[in-house]
């Protein structure tokens, strides 16, 4: 598994699973009247699990790729943009929903939520073509 | 449709460049490891530069170490120059 794979891998298993509890408790939020503090608490407390989970993870990769003479090449370089150039336009659509559409009938933590779940929706694509890149059966420079 | 395909020998060059290994060949052309067992299994075609790296590794031409074979249409679309 090349190392970008790896990577992948890892901020997948990070994110998608934390985030996952985060927007399940988001739809539920409403119903126990949260206040601005308990809100924010909450998204510091998963974004803190994230993190964490990322850098032990990350870690715990470099550890054992220490000593490997190259990590990354044109193969990996032509993955990870071709899964980027698709993220973006999940981003794009994210900015163009939250940014320009929702503010007309919606406004807090509507967009805030709004805008994550793209954040999120784009990075898990990215990973995730990646992933799919390293296993397609044929990938031309 | 084209159905071009790319094949290549670097399994065999290796093998006749006293097994050589996948680390090894891609340490000395730039490549990792694993990129170079995509190549060989012909999940990746490499970029010219790369493709020419390789063979001179093994002290080939290109076209010894990686073969093209063109598609049905294609080949029909040849065009005879004698």
């Amino acid at each position: 598994m090349s190392s970008l794979e790896k990577r992948a891998l890892l901020a997948l298993w990070s994110m998608c699973p934390v985030y996952c509890v985060y927007f399940v408790i988001q739809i539920g939020l409403p119903y126990l009247q949260p206040t601005m503090l308990e809100r924010i608490g909450c998204l510091a407390v998963v974004a803190s699990i994230h993190a964490t989970a990322y850098v032990i993870g990350l870690l715990a990769i470099k550890r054992r790729e220490a000593g490997e003479p190259l990590l990354e090449d044109e193969r990996d370089r032509a993955i990870d943009g071709r899964a980027t150039r698709t993220a973006y336009f999940v981003m794009l659509t994210g900015l163009i929903v939250v940014g320009m559409v929702m503010p007309f009938n919606n406004s807090g933590w509507k967009l805030v939520n709004s805008a994550l779940l793209f954040i999120v929706l784009a990075e898990t694509v990215r990973y995730a073509l990646i992933l799919i890149g390293y296993r397609s059966p044929r990938l031309a420079h | 449709m084209p159905t071009e395909s790319m094949s290549n020998d670097v399994k065999l060059q290796r093998f006749l460049a006293q097994d050589m290994t996948q680390a090894e060949l891609g340490k000395r052309v730039g490549l990792t490891r694993q990129t170079i067992a995509a190549i060989e299994q012909g999940r990746y075609s490499p970029s010219l530069d790369v493709a020419f790296r390789i063979a001179h590794v093994f002290g080939k031409r290109v076209d010894e170490v990686f073969h093209w074979q063109p598609g049905v249409n294609e080949g029909n679309d040849a065009v005879s120059l004698g």
